[in-house]
């Protein structure tokens, strides 16, 4: 356990007169510190009255608005946002100190108060407080300004804003999910990329469905995709502005299975070509189309992922006899073996955040998702049944999306279960749907 | 008028004197007896909180002002008498081994006793009765409750049915109180303090030197602290290094058991430092949260003025 403190405050307190630890004096106790752990894990409660409306005009913005912001925190698994028919208070002013003692009677040790209005100039206003319940402290407030048809993404906004305040770590909620929409029949399954935020809501179709795609992955640091597309001869691999709509052929590729990852900083990308049996990885950049081979050995090497700092990456391999995850250098070299557990590992993905890696593990009949330490160490199985495939993380690195095939004439869906493996959730999609891909943070 | 003339008027008139005199009597009694008095007020007894002191165990070792310097001598109250003492080799008590011309008695035979049956699980049928009763009321009966009421009454109390029934009942005796036999009345049982003996009175308390240190007892305490100070400290993390955090805050606190002034965090140790800054301040919100303490011993003060913490999330994972 590291111990090396990160943040020291003692010259803080020696300024301020109270110095006590500082000048060595033993505890008080004389028992040492006195340990205060969390019994368990439980969610904040937290409460999130309907926005106040800024003109009469407004009230259906404003119940809008905190009902995004609500659905957002509790999926994310660590908030529990309270029942607004248990609130004993109202809210009729935003800019008003809270009546505390009335949101304290019904638990919530969080309160988000705010204010919809709609501008002059058409524009749409929306305000929000954090307030700490118990303290009775104004945590965090912010105003924005935004067309009227952006409202959901100022909830997200807003949502991560109130996450990243209260956990310290930077949210999730302003970023998008590219996947693969399926519709139709079993044996005729129309597959088209899809675009939508990642509670859901606001859906875009990319592709019109003639031919088939696969494996979209989003770059983690442009709003770009790359996906595999099946014409009338081999994979074909484009590349997907999403903000300006432009589409570009990276490449013809016989026998590629999985589409190209993205480098972090989204000029190169990293794929796995197949050679009579075998299967190695190259490194193109995107500017000049130059190739670099990275691994040279009789075996199938796929699935490659980079480390968030670009210098490492893993990847998938059977040169030591089944599937398993391997990690090694960037500019390739001698590579680690990292999964050792019973059955196949495959599809690894390595998290934003740099401490795990995703994977998909094959044994027993099972398909299960689940996560590693970048050494291998410390496997945690998420969720495991009949296929579960393709993890990808969200921005933050605290929650996975998969999805799950049932099998038979039913279609794939997308879930999401946190890092610990609480709070598995579908996710809402308009028909079935595949191979989801987490964008960055859109802000 | 002088007195000698009241005087000799008033044994003139003998009868006017007595009539006087009887006349002040009656008056002056009425004059105390209905006196009014404006009634003070009766205030309600205020409640009288009650510290419940684990001082005197805890602190049989404090000092003393009147101790004697060197005096490490536990409290003695009385001189014990001497008693023999016992030889150390031990004592051997003879006894003759007697033989014995009988033969020795059979061992008892076990008897078969058949288990005893637990009382049978029949009804008492007296405690039918009301059952019965209430199932078929009184057709005579124009109110079911009030019926019922009456059975209710007739009913015996529990007491006198779990007596056994074939004894008939005793003639109550009455109590006759005898003074003579007070004596009877007595605990004769040996009280249970007993006064601390030794071979020289002792009149200090305890080990009672003027420099002694009490031990205080913080278990008693430091537990409710912990669990006081756990309600209110619920930090939104599920990350698998949660065991890697932890966060030392100090804690000045008043008398009354309220916090003097914000917490201060010293220390932070974990892999990511907003992280470790958002549960510093999520500790900090949660001891101001749950304040007052005012459960921590007023006597032990010194012990808790500053009070040290680390906040942790090894029970997160």
């Amino acid at each position: 356990m590291s111990k090396a403190p990160i943040v020291t405050r003692r010259r803080f307190m020696m300024a301020t007169g109270s110095a006590i630890a500082a000048l060595g004096v033993q505890s008080a106790w004389g028992q040492g510190r006195i340990k205060i752990d969390p019994d368990n894990f439980q969610p904040m409660p937290i409460a999130i009255p309907a926005f106040v409306p800024g003109t009469p005009a407004d009230g259906q913005a404003g119940a809008d608005v905190a009902g995004v912001i609500t659905n957002n925190l509790k999926r994310s698994g660590l908030f529990a946002p309270i029942d607004p028919s248990a609130f004993i208070d109202r809210i009729t002013n935003s800019d008003d100190p809270p009546r505390f003692a009335n949101w304290k009677q019904i638990n919530a040790q969080a309160l988000v108060v705010g204010r919809v209005t709609r501008q002059g100039d058409g524009g749409l206003k929306a305000e929000f407080r954090l307030w700490d319940v118990g303290t009775g402290q104004q945590l965090d407030g912010q105003s924005y300004v935004t067309s009227p048809e952006y409202w959901r993404r100022i909830s997200h906004i807003i949502s991560d804003r109130i996450y990243e305040r209260l956990t310290g770590e930077k949210g999730y909620f302003d970023s998008r999910v590219v996947f693969i929409d399926e519709s139709g029949a079993a044996e005729r399954r129309v597959k088209r990329l899809a675009l939508m935020d990642q509670d859901g809501a606001n859906v875009r179709y990319l592709t019109k469905g003639a031919d088939l795609v696969l494996t979209p992955r989003f770059s983690p640091s442009t709003q770009e995709i790359t996906y595999m597309e099946f014409g009338q001869g081999d994979p074909r691999v484009y590349l997907y502005n999403i903000e300006t709509g432009q589409r570009e052929i990276v490449g013809n590729f016989p026998g590629m299975s999985f589409a190209p990852r993205f480098s972090p900083d989204g000029q190169r990308i990293i794929m796995s070509l197949q050679q009579g049996g075998n299967a190695n990885l190259f490194v193109m950049d995107l500017r000049s189309k130059s190739m670099t081979r990275l691994t040279d050995t009789p075996a199938i090497d796929t699935s490659p992922s980079y480390a968030p700092d670009g210098s490492r990456l893993c990847f998938e391999s059977d040169r030591g006899g089944k599937p398993q995850i391997y990690v090694m250098a960037a500019t390739g070299g001698q590579a680690q073996r990292i999964s050792f557990g019973d059955g196949t590992y495959s599809t690894p993905v390595w998290s934003p955040r740099g401490d795990y890696i995703a994977f998909t593990k094959q044994g027993g009949g099972q398909f299960a998702i689940g996560i590693m330490k970048t050494d291998g160490s410390g496997e945690r199985i998420l969720t495991s049944g009949f296929h579960n495939e393709g993890p990808t993380f969200a921005p933050n690195g605290r929650v996975v999306m998969f999805f799950r095939d049932p099998g038979g004439n039913s279609g794939p869906s997308l879930f999401t279960v946190d890092v610990s493996g609480r709070n598995e959730l579908r996710v809402p999609t308009p028909g079935y749907a595949s191979d989801p891909a987490w964008s960055p943070l859109l802000s | 008028m002088t007195a000698s003339d009241l005087l000799r008027v008033l044994r003139e008139r003998k009868g006017t004197a007595l009539s006087v005199t009887l006349h002040v009597l009656v008056l002056g009694w009425g004059l105390m007896t209905f006196s009014a008095r404006s009634l003070e007020p009766v205030y309600e007894e205020d409640v009288i909180p009650v510290d419940i002191s684990v001082d005197d165990t805890t602190k049989m070792t404090a000092g003393v002002k009147n101790g004697k310097k060197e005096n490490t001598k536990p409290l003695v109250e009385k001189v014990a008498e001497a008693k023999p003492v016992d030889e150390p080799v031990g004592k051997i008590d003879k006894k003759e081994v007697t033989t014995s011309t009988s033969t020795p008695d059979p061992p008892p035979k076990p008897v078969d006793k058949p288990v005893e049956k637990k009382p049978d699980p029949k009804p008492d049928p007296k405690k039918e009765e009301p059952k019965q009763a209430e199932k078929k009321p009184d057709e005579k009966a124009n109110d079911p409750i009030a019926e019922a009421l009456k059975n209710e009454a007739k009913k015996p109390p529990k007491q006198e049915a779990k007596a056994a029934p074939q004894q008939p009942p005793k003639p109550k005796q009455e109590r006759v109180f005898d003074q003579s036999k007070i004596a009877a009345l007595l605990d004769k049982r040996d009280p249970s303090r007993q006064a601390v003996t030794g071979d020289i009175i002792n009149p200090n308390a305890a080990l009672g030197t003027r420099t002694g240190n009490a031990n205080a007892m913080v278990a008693t305490w430091h537990a409710a602290f912990v669990s006081a100070v756990k309600r209110c400290f619920n930090f939104p993390y599920n990350g698998q290094d949660a065991d890697q955090f932890e966060v030392d805050i100090d804690v000045r606190m008043r008398p009354d058991g309220t916090v003097a002034a914000p917490p201060a965090v010293v220390a932070v140790r974990g892999p990511s430092k907003s992280v470790g800054a958002a549960m510093g301040e999520s500790a900090r919100r949660a001891i101001e949260q749950c304040q007052s303490y005012a459960f921590l011993p007023k006597s032990q003060y010194d012990s808790w003025k500053l009070i040290q913490m680390t906040f942790g999330l090894k029970d997160l994972l």
